[in-house]
């Protein structure tokens, strides 16, 4: 497939995928590797996840950890809820959803990336929460049914996503009304030229 | 702000923070001052 213009960029969508899936690829299976952007424990700490939240998930969950915010900045998710994660990566924030929504609550965790998907379901089988569930799938097509969330929280994803127009009416139709949004992403307070835009090699830092 | 173009409404945002300082895309993150964030809205009921 050929470049195209997907939102703010001219690029071939399925090959920028297919890039940041191997840089996560990476990220899932090598954390060690070190990488362009902060990761893992030090990462969680800086932006603000306490302590004694990180000690209780699995080690090599918290290792791929690759957010840029922190979702529950703005309080807790409550019982019973139906949280979808986007782009849940390693499962960090989805395997503190599913605490915070306890057993009446779901959370489903949407991601492209194989390694990470299988990180996450991993980390909610050694935690024991049974109310976990992943999927392969992409920001901007949520395998969901329209209205099903109470919460959407994400971190780090949206800026990877060209077509944000097209993310966030996809988080509108998932979501129930009145549901929300706690969403961690990066703000860029300087234009970026627009070869830049099309470098798929600069998405994913 | 492209969340309310969309129809979210109730935006809220946090303190920036600084999330690529010591990282090695520190500099490209200064060359467009780039910071971590995390945001809230509301699906309007």
């Amino acid at each position: 497939m050929s470049a195209q213009q997907v939102g703010v960029a001219r690029i071939d969508r399925d090959e920028l995928r297919r890039f940041i899936s191997e840089k996560y690829r990476e990220v899932a299976t090598n954390p060690e590797l070190g990488f362009h952007f902060h990761t893992g424990r030090p990462l969680a700490l800086m932006l603000g996840y306490p302590t004694e939240l990180i000690d209780r998930l699995p080690t090599a969950n918290v290792a791929s950890f690759a957010g840029t915010g922190n979702p529950f900045l703005f309080g807790d998710l409550h019982p019973g809820e139906r949280v979808i994660d986007v782009g849940c990566g390693a499962g960090l924030d989805t395997l503190i959803a599913a605490q915070q929504v306890g057993s009446s609550g779901q959370v489903v965790g949407v991601d492209m990336t194989p390694e990470m998907r299988e990180k996450t379901q991993e980390g909610a089988r050694l935690m024991g929460l049974a109310n976990v569930e992943v999927r392969a799938g992409f920001a901007e097509a949520l395998p969901v049914a329209d209205g099903f969330a109470d919460v959407i929280i994400s971190n780090g994803v949206v800026n990877l996503c060209p077509d944000k127009r097209a993310v966030f009416g996809e988080m509108l139709r998932v979501l129930k009304p009145g549901g929300r949004i706690q969403i961690g992403d990066i703000l860029v307070h300087k234009e970026v030229p627009q070869d830049a835009k099309d470098d798929i090699a600069l998405w994913s830092g | 702000m492209l969340l309310e173009q969309t129809g979210f409404t109730d935006v809220v945002m946090s303190n920036e923070i600084d999330v690529f300082s010591g990282s090695k895309h520190e500099s490209d993150a200064k060359d467009f001052d780039t910071r971590g964030v995390t945001v809230y809205a509301r699906k309007p009921a």
